[in-house]
């Protein structure tokens, strides 16, 4: 009889708890469940860079890439590879969560053994590197930059996700709404849709080759077609490594200026 | 072929026509209405771009520029006030530019003072920033820094805001249009016209107002001018076929005669534009116009001659049938054979390679088709219809009508002066003929279009200001090898050609990937003024682009490609000239050709299609002139049996030719598209009267072997058909002497000059040369019969 009861009281439970968990989840609970999700405190990767414009021409460009968090802040080195006349050029960035203040930037040119610090309000919003990415897609944008709203489930390739709509809050940014298709089980996005002011589609992100390493989920190719210029940019992400040995010192000018960590 | 024989099946299908009257008219309207119908399908263009035929070099240059570069056409809106940096002006300037990129449908960039890519070197790194900053203070100092900022890059100034800070330049870059097939699914409007509909909204909306803000841009004078030509054309040819109601009662007094060429003309105009619209051909809005004053000319002079005829045969035996017959009998054959020479004149316009013009050579020559099958079928059938007349027996006793016997005193008159008026004729050609020497093609707005017009004068003031401009074209430079284009040393050498082209006298500004890599490689330095350079190193130019890219820079794209492998110049130009513009061009690809003798170098814009369309349309209204005139010399041999009256037939032909084509060189009329299709139309009207005054007088000279009696007689005949005709062709085109285009005053006053002096010719010259040059044969001396002089 106890156990008639208990298993009652599990099998209401359960069921109360899988309805809490479809009707009470905010959009953004999710996405800041996706921020959080754990990418330890220090990564290396090797990323390709493939631009690709409307005619098919690419241009291509491999770097190596250092970040490190602070606190809800995260610091960045990469470090240019290839082509060769863009060899040792490094870009140092400083990415601050609070909204509203811009991020700090460095390029090191080592043709004119200069650094250069590259600020504007406007650079948040840029895209980086002459990709389909923009900063705040690369970055870690703050989840109150947007309003979230769950739309609804689907099953994408087998996979449960959320369907988010986060609409921007700022009138300047480059989009006007995305909506995120979030896979329930790794909290890794799979498609992303950006819609510009007008409402018109935009960009389309779709992140393949979602694995698990070293116990951290992340997708290790992002392809973005922007389908109003046609102009398309793969990102590849080679050798990934988690909570590397770095120290706080390793992500400066100097170090920037000096081509290695 | 004997004329008698053809005359008989004349003849013989009149009675026919008479027979089946009712069928005729039934086919006619089922013809007409279901053209019709076609009507809604018509489509008109009015874009440079569709001016050449598909594959056309120019055509193809251009679209793999469009291709690499994008667009090529822009809009620009001049905004002009007294002080541009003021708090209103600037939120104004921002307003106006936002809503130019947000509500433009094709909109892919602004440039203007409140948005542009500024950098600005500081000692420890660079800025982008804007010049304008998102909320505008309102005091003056912080005002006036935003106002030293934006001169303090000379360099970018000299695009953006005018020296006295009145002027600013809002540059939006677009979208490459989609293909025809596309945007034709969606729309029944060009991607062009949309631009220049919806620019003109915005500029025109009461808020900017205190910014005058003027437009230009291709897509911008696209769409004024096929609104101007709808709005143009449906008005001055409303006026054409009022004066042509009154002229026609003047000439006919009849209610038959005036309502019958008008029906004729605007349904082969329907049928036609009908036809045209049914299978989907397109046709130019400037150029539109010229078949259906074709056709109406035509219908006109055609209706006349049969008119005339029927009505001379009424006065003499009062009998409807008979004078059908007998009209149709005489003059079928002379029409047809005007309307085979009109045709093949107007077809060789199919030997110049552009668009408008082939449409114009289609459309007339079919107009000219419909005009003769509706003049032969329709006309006698309804003039078959009504009651018999008692003759007229004074006027058949008098020998013809007042003014006929007064044509017959000018005969005698010509007859009486053979030498002075060959003299004078030889002294006005030499006169003319020189006058040929000083024609000049143009096709620029100003000389085509003319001032007068609100928009043009619009336009050209905006051209005028030191911002502004309309006109432009670029160099291309392709080298064999990606990344060759921001190579140093090729740099260096664009650099070099800049300030060769900077030295041209019609250049304005110019634009290339060098004002990027200067304004870095100065901003990088400090700001130093004296790195504003090409830098040395390859390495650092790779890598000063990388940080532009990285910093948002998207600019760069416009004048380097992507595989680093060609280079852009953009030349604007202050004015336009076509002549020093044709030398200019040449001297830069030559020049280009020098500095970079392994890149492949081509030029392309709307200077190098104007200065294509210039060459195939001189050397094209050379060819399709030369080409008419021996195809009618042909059709005049073998129809008069004989290559010298062929020969003879052409002289009074090449009169209108040298008078429109020296008229055109002594009043500096340039030769365009418009003009460029008027001597063959000329050629085709003229060697009408020319064929009715041959035909007569032969028919004459059989009767009568005698010179001088048949050319009287001729001119008894069908002198006032011949001058009613050219009264009535030349009061239709005078109307267009009304219009504030340039264009259509051009046009009404050479066809009237062309008409004129073809009649001049016909009546002065063709006698004399019957006479003298004894075509038909020798004389006999026999006497006619009373009966048969009259």
């Amino acid at each position: 009889m106890i156990h008639f009861k208990y298993y009652i009281v599990v099998l209401l439970s359960m069921f109360f708890l899988s309805k809490l968990d479809a009707q009470d989840i905010s959009g953004r609970t999710i996405m800041q469940q996706v921020k959080d999700r754990p990418d330890g405190n220090t990564r290396y990767s090797e990323m390709t860079m493939k631009l690709i414009n409307k005619r098919g021409r690419e241009r291509v460009r491999k770097v190596k890439s250092y970040s490190m968090d602070i606190g809800v802040d995260k610091k960045t080195i990469m470090f240019f590879d290839y082509p060769g006349d863009v060899k040792g050029t490094g870009f140092l960035t400083w990415d601050y969560d609070q909204i509203g203040k811009d991020d700090d930037k460095w390029l090191y040119l080592p043709a004119m053994k200069k650094t250069r610090r590259i600020s504007g309000a406007s650079a948040k919003k840029d895209y980086f590197m002459g990709t389909d990415f923009t900063y705040d897609d690369m970055g870690s944008r703050n989840v109150d930059e947007d309003e979230h709203k769950l739309l609804r489930e689907e099953t994408i390739d087998g996979h449960n996700c959320w369907v988010v709509e986060s609409t921007s809050k700022d009138s300047r940014d480059i989009y006007s709404k995305k909506i995120s298709w979030i896979r329930k089980d790794c909290l890794v996005a799979v498609k992303v849709e950006y819609y510009d002011k007008l409402d018109k589609l935009h960009r389309k992100l779709i992140l393949s080759e979602i694995n698990k390493i070293n116990g951290f989920w992340m997708a290790q190719k992002l392809h973005m077609e922007n389908v109003q210029t046609m102009h398309q940019t793969t990102l590849l992400i080679e050798h990934p490594k988690f909570n590397i040995d770095l120290a706080e010192n390793s992500l400066t000018v100097a170090k920037l200026e000096k081509g290695t960590i | 072929m004997s004329i008698h024989i053809i005359n008989q099946w004349f003849e013989r299908r009149a009675k026919a026509m008479i027979r089946f009257r009712w069928l005729i008219i039934f086919l006619f309207a089922v013809v007409v209405s279901t053209s019709m119908l076609g009507l809604k399908s018509l489509r008109v263009e009015s874009s440079w771009d569709g001016y050449f035929l598909e594959d056309d070099p120019m055509l193809i240059k251009t679209d793999e520029f469009k291709e690499i570069f994008g667009n090529d056409n822009f809009v620009a809106v001049l905004t002009e006030c007294d002080n541009s940096f003021s708090k209103e002006n600037l939120e104004l300037i921002r307003e106006l530019s936002n809503e130019l990129l947000d509500s433009i449908s094709y909109a892919e960039k602004i440039t203007s003072l409140t948005d542009i890519e500024f950098m600005t070197g500081t000692s420890d790194g660079m800025q982008i920033e804007q010049i304008v900053p998102d909320v505008i203070p309102s005091d003056r100092a912080s005002l006036n820094a935003i106002k030293d900022k934006a001169f303090s890059k000379p360099n970018i100034a000299k695009r953006l805001i005018s020296t006295d800070g009145k002027l600013t330049w809002i540059i939006l870059k677009l979208r490459t249009f989609p293909e025809d097939t596309v945007w034709r699914k969606k729309s029944a409007l060009s991607p062009e016209y949309i631009t220049g509909l919806e620019t003109d909204r915005i500029v025109g909306k009461a808020k900017y107002s205190a910014l005058n803000p003027r437009a230009t841009g291709m897509p911008y004078i696209t769409y004024k001018k096929q609104v101007y030509f709808g709005k143009e054309a449906g008005r001055v040819m409303s006026l054409a076929f009022i004066l042509a109601i009154f002229v026609l009662i003047f000439a006919t007094k009849s209610l038959r005669g005036v309502t019958v060429p008008l029906i004729t003309s605007i349904s082969s105009i329907v049928i036609i534009y009908g036809l045209l619209g049914h299978i989907g051909y397109p046709i130019d809005s400037g150029m539109m116009s010229i078949p259906i004053l074709l056709s109406f000319a035509i219908a006109i002079a055609y209706n006349i001659h049969l008119f005339s005829f029927f009505r001379k045969e009424m006065i003499q035996h009062g009998k409807r049938t008979k004078a059908v017959i007998a009209a149709v009998k005489e003059m079928g054959w002379p029409l047809l054979f005007s309307a085979l020479t009109t045709m093949t004149a107007l077809l060789t316009f199919l030997v110049i390679p552009m668009k408008p013009l082939r449409f114009a050579g289609i459309a007339t020559a079919s107009c000219v088709l419909f005009t003769f099958l509706i003049v032969i079928l329709l006309m006698p059938a309804l003039l078959s219809f009504g009651r018999d007349k008692k003759p007229k027996k004074k006027i058949t006793e008098r020998g013809g009508r007042w003014i006929d016997l007064q044509m017959e005193k000018l005969g005698n008159w010509v007859l009486g002066r053979p030498r002075s008026i060959l003299m004078i004729s030889e002294v006005i050609a030499i006169f003319l003929l020189v006058g040929i020497s000083k024609v000049q093609p143009a096709f620029d707005i100003e000389k085509t279009m003319g001032r007068k017009i609100e928009y043009v004068d619009n336009l050209l003031d905006v051209c005028e200001t030191s911002l502004g401009s309309i006109y432009s074209y670029d160099l291309l430079i392709e080298f064999p090898e990606n990344g060759l284009a921001k190579h140093p040393k090729n740099l260096k050498k664009l650099d070099k050609l800049t300030q060769y082209v900077e030295t041209f006298e019609l250049t304005k500004r110019t634009s290339s990937v060098l004002d990027i890599v200067k304004d870095l490689n100065q901003t990088l330095n400090e700001n130093n003024q004296s790195y504003y350079g090409v830098p040395d190193n390859a390495n650092q130019i790779a890598q000063m682009l990388l940080l532009y890219e990285n910093a948002g820079g998207t600019e760069s794209e416009y004048w380097i490609d992507y595989d680093y492998k060609r280079l852009r110049l953009m030349i604007e130009m202050s004015t336009f000239n076509s002549g020093e513009a044709e030398k200019e061009l040449k001297d830069l690809e030559a020049k280009a050709r020098e500095l970079y003798p392994k890149a492949h170098i081509t030029t392309v814009g709307s200077i190098p299609q104007f200065t294509s369309m210039m060459q195939y349309v001189v050397r094209g209204q050379i060819q399709s002139f030369f080409i008419a005139l021996a195809i009618i010399a042909i059709l005049l041999m073998i129809v008069f049996g004989s290559v010298r009256i062929g020969f003879i037939g052409l002289i009074p032909n090449i009169a209108p030719a040298l008078a429109v084509g020296g008229t055109m060189g002594w009043l500096d009329i340039p030769l365009d598209m418009m003009t460029a299709t008027i001597i063959p139309m000329i050629l085709g009207l003229a060697v009408d009267d020319t064929i009715h005054f041959i035909n007569h007088g032969h028919l004459e000279f059989n009767r009568q072997r005698n010179y001088r009696r048949a050319i009287l007689r001729s001119f008894r005949t069908v002198g006032v058909a011949l001058v009613l005709s050219t009264l009535v062709i030349s009061a239709n085109f005078i109307v267009y002497s009304t219009s504030s285009a340039l264009q259509f005053v051009n046009l009404g006053i050479l066809a009237i000059i062309g008409i004129v002096s073809a009649l001049f010719a016909d009546l002065f010259i063709t006698p004399l040369l019957f006479r003298k040059l004894r075509i038909f044969g020798e004389e006999i001396n026999y006497q006619p019969s009373k009966k048969q002089q009259k």
